[in-house]
């Protein structure tokens, strides 16, 4: 940049910036903070965005941005606790001896800043005295990085109301992808921080590329039903939260839905799409019914057919809990998986279904036989546990088939089929699995996909997880190309990565942390404690989000990226309120989002929401 | 051609000297009688509900000692020396004080009537006087009588501004009617027995009956008492006020019961000061605010140097 330029723009700026005061000089200044001292008239708050120009010898004017991160005040002149009630007016002390307003005092109110950048990139401490501005329109943006994002997408509003970036390099694999939130429960932020995000994706899709409308998002109901609701306007939004997201540049619906198999909502360009499913009810005979409450139309059950669950290996899924690992349990499973691999044959007439049959008693290779009577025909995940149960603990009391078993102690063999018994009950994995047309979930269907599993066993729930992940993983390395993007939103994270232990689950969860990012296949994990989750898991996330913290937990090291006054403050946030931190921005950022406009739990449907939408159009 | 140097700090500038010493009792005429003849009893003191009160101080500093070499007549003796003056105004509606008329002064004073012209000192402005004798004290009666001439000035100003003044230290003759000395050394009694025991008997927020002192000229003054102390000895925590006696025995009283009503509440705690309770909140704070304006010594000493020298402290011609 040239002298004049520089001049120009810094003539600009003076404009288009209000002075807030003076940068302090008692005590040093530095490259990465300095104190302010207010003017008169001038107020900072906490986040408020400030610039001061640096005269540099031999280089020329530097420009310092920062961010506010404390804001204090005191009397100067005054030096014990007592004398503020001799220098502030309204107050006698005991015995009638002593009245307020006798001592001078200068009241002096003054805030600290954190630099965010310094423009050009030199790191020279800004001169004490020099004048401090409010940073506003383009310094407000330089002080954010946002003019050097390459794909800014605004996530929410910082405390002067105008929006505030991520980079989407950082989050789609460009340059860095996944997000981790954290947050303590019960205020439902974090998940609805993370619809809020898909929103704006999608309604950004010029940010997001040629294949945005592709982009596909998997996400897990795991407690309550509150996810049900994404096509429900909410009786919570308001005129307010529709101005904010329209500041955001998005206009603000519900999703339409579009579960297969429903009546699909009114198509309207630009708005995404989600389809419910629920694993089926268990106990139900042979009817298939969503395990839901709440909702009965637009939500469709799923489930594997045994030929599926041999296919698509997901007998690993049953195994997914930390001790399984240590009993060796993996080497019997990788066995009988490849048995069932290389044995199962379909049975005609019964689609889903499959008989276990060597390979050289098909004729000609058949892709599908009729069952023999002495032959068990697989139909549920209890034959299946059966039928491997005559392998491994034959009735006669001999030796496990050493094909089916391995090398491996009696005492592995017979915890594994005690393991496979007891998940194959219907109150636990077995309703998932059964014979039939295929109901499986077809992720295509709709921009969000949300699988509702909160009435499954923990066991089941890992299951679903694991398939679905697996697939979702499976279907991007074969096809190579980053795009259109798979986003998965994983809530209690920690369930399925833990920070001990090995399972199959959180190796894959591993594996998308640090493949995925290439594959286009994003996580969006939400935690309570990030402590509890593999580090692995949370070192891969480029964009981090924190709500309200518990305070030990603001203390460990996951919170690192945190500044000390923002962790402090960490502890007090209010639900719409969040900390950002992306590697585009070194310091953490404050930023606020909307009420959305979608029902986040069954009392914010509107009432008036299953009416017809044209109703009262002329 | 003189020569002019400035030399480091000496032990003497340190020391504490009394710019206010009281004269002898032999000097002076009391007369007891002028508000109660006869036995004198404890008063009470009345808040008549003035509104502002300003208290008038300075403080002074010797800065450096100078040498004026001179070829004939040998090294001629010198100091640099400071003062700030300013007051505290107590605004009692709005329950609130603060500094008004700060000024600071800074004088070089040369000893035998030398008068030698002084370089320019970027930031601080050095009047230059010139005083007959060569000795320290000397030099420091000239710097207080320079002080003692801005305060009485500076006590005219708030008064004009419909302030009560209470200054520390003692009057002058040409000061006005709406004003007091506040004295909180006691280096004898004016009184003599039986109206001494009295002080021993007045509470706080009570006073001695006025009398009146003849000296250069005729004042009035009453002892009041700013805190009970627990432990004291019968005169600790008794100020001396003095008011002109051209004030009239009536305003007088006006404003004797004025100040030992008030000025109790100005006392500071017991514990937050060596010199408490005499040592009045305002007047603490309005010497701390005016040392502050004195300026940084140290950076007052380079500051010299580098104008006489032309080199900072520490570096040998």
């Amino acid at each position: 940049m040239t002298a004049t330029q520089n001049d120009k723009d810094i003539a600009l700026d003076i404009q288009t910036s209000e002075r807030v005061g003076r940068v302090v000089g008692i005590g040093h200044t530095s490259s990465q903070e300095f104190r302010v001292v207010l003017d008169e008239q001038a107020y900072l708050a906490v986040d408020d965005l400030v610039l001061v120009h640096t005269e540099v010898p031999g280089i020329g004017t530097l420009t310092t941005y920062g961010v506010v991160v404390e804001s204090e005040a005191t009397y100067e002149g005054a030096a014990y606790e007592s004398d503020v009630h001799r220098i502030a007016g309204d107050y006698a002390m005991g015995g009638g001896l002593g009245v307020g307003g006798l001592q001078p005092a200068a009241k002096v109110r003054s805030a600290q800043v954190a630099v965010t950048r310094v423009d050009p990139e030199m790191w020279v401490a800004p001169d004490p005295g020099a004048e401090v501005f409010r940073a506003r329109g383009i310094e407000r943006d330089r002080a954010l990085f946002a003019d050097e994002m390459r794909r800014p997408l605004p996530v929410g509003r910082g405390r002067d109301g105008e929006p505030v970036y991520v980079d989407l390099d950082f989050f789609d694999g460009t340059k860095g992808g996944h997000m981790s939130i954290a947050g303590v429960s019960g205020v439902a932020t974090k998940t609805t921080f993370a619809f809020f995000f898909v929103r704006l994706l999608s309604g950004n899709p010029q940010l997001v590329g040629p294949s945005a409308s592709n982009t596909r998002v998997l996400v897990f109901n795991v407690k309550g039903e509150d996810l049900l609701y994404l096509d429900r306007p909410s009786t919570e939004f308001d005129d307010e939260a529709a101005a904010a997201w329209r500041k955001l540049g998005v206009e603000p619906t519900p999703f339409a839905l579009a579960t297969p198999g429903s009546r699909p909502s009114p198509p309207a360009p630009g708005v995404p799409t989600v389809a419910y499913w629920a694993s089926p009810r268990a106990h139900a005979g042979d009817a298939l019914m969503p395990d839901v409450s709440s909702r009965t139309e637009g939500i469709a059950a799923f489930h594997w057919t045994p030929r599926e669950f041999i296919d698509e290996d997901l007998l690993q899924f049953v195994f997914t809990d930390a001790t399984d690992a240590r009993n060796q349990i993996p080497f019997v499973e990788e066995r009988v998986r490849a048995q069932l691999k290389r044995l199962a044959v379909d049975v005609l007439g019964a689609p889903g279904a499959v008989v276990l049959r060597e390979p050289n008693d098909r004729q000609g290779g058949q892709r599908a036989v009729h069952s023999r009577a002495q032959e068990r025909v697989i139909r549920t995940l209890h034959d299946l546990s059966e039928e491997i149960g005559v392998h491994l603990e034959p009735e006669s009391g001999d030796e496990p088939d050493f094909a089916w078993s391995g090398r491996v102690q009696g005492g592995t063999v017979s915890a594994f089929m005690r393991r496979l018994h007891a998940a194959s009950t219907d109150s636990r994995l077995g309703r998932l699995v059964r014979d039939g047309e295929s109901h499986r979930i077809d992720r295509q269907a709709a921009t969000v996909s949300v699988v509702a599993i909160q009435n499954l066993h923990d066991l089941a729930q890992r299951f679903v997880v694991g398939a679905l992940l697996r697939e979702t993983f499976r279907d991007k390395e074969e096809t190579g190309q980053r795009l259109p993007l798979s986003i998965v939103v994983l809530d209690e994270l920690n369930k399925y990565a833990p920070r001990e232990g090995q399972s199959p689950l959180k190796e894959m969860l591993i594996d998308i942390a640090q493949r995925g990012r290439s594959l286009g296949v994003l996580l969006i994990g939400a935690q309570q404690s990030a402590s509890r989750v593999a580090p692995d898991v949370l070192e891969n996330a480029s964009i981090r989000v924190t709500g309200r913290l518990d305070a030990a937990e603001s203390e460990r090291a996951e919170f690192g990226w945190m500044l000390p006054s923002t962790k402090a403050r960490a502890r007090l946030l209010k639900p719409g309120t969040m900390v950002l931190g992306q590697p585009a921005v070194p310091v953490p950022i404050v930023l606020n989002f909307p009420r959305v406009p979608w029902a986040t739990r069954a009392d914010e449907v509107r009432a008036d929401a299953d009416a017809d939408p044209f109703r009262g159009l002329v | 051609m003189a020569r002019l140097y400035v030399e480091d700090w000496s032990p003497e500038y340190g020391a504490p000297f009394e710019s206010d010493p009281d004269t002898l009792p032999s000097e002076v005429v009391v007369d007891t009688a002028v508000e109660v003849r006869g036995a004198w009893e404890p008063l009470p003191g009345r808040d008549d509900g003035v509104r502002h009160v300003a208290f008038v101080d300075g403080v002074q500093r010797l800065e450096a000692r100078l040498t004026l070499d001179d070829p004939d007549q040998g090294p001629l003796p010198g100091i640099c020396a400071a003062y700030a003056i300013g007051a505290s105004v107590w605004d009692r509606d709005a329950g609130a004080s603060t500094f008004a008329q700060v000024s600071v002064h800074r004088l070089a004073i040369f000893g035998e009537s030398a008068a030698p012209e002084f370089p320019v000192v970027p930031g601080l402005d050095y009047r230059v006087e010139s005083c007959t004798a060569r000795d320290l004290p000397s030099f420091q009666a000239m710097l207080g009588g320079r002080r003692a001439q801005r305060e009485t000035r500076l006590v005219e100003a708030m008064a004009d501004t419909d302030c009560f003044v209470v200054k520390d230290g003692r009057i002058d003759d040409t000061g006005p009617l709406h004003a007091v000395g506040y004295i909180k050394s006691h280096n004898r009694t004016y009184l003599e027995p039986p109206h001494s025991r009295v002080i021993a008997a007045i509470r706080a927020g009570q006073r001695t009956p006025i009398f009146e002192v003849h000296e250069k000229f005729s004042r009035f003054s009453w002892y009041i008492r700013l805190a009970d102390m627990p432990y004291g000895h019968s005169w600790s925590g008794i100020a001396r006020i003095e008011a002109s006696a051209s004030l009239g025995i009536d305003r007088a009283r006006v404003i004797a019961d004025r100040t030992a009503a008030l000025l109790p509440l100005a006392a500071m705690p017991l514990h937050l000061d060596a010199r408490a309770p005499q040592n009045l909140i305002p007047i603490a704070a309005l010497e701390k605010e005016l040392r502050r304006w004195l300026g940084d010594e140290g950076l007052v000493r380079r500051a010299l140097r580098m104008a006489i020298h032309g080199a900072p402290a520490g570096v040998t011609a």
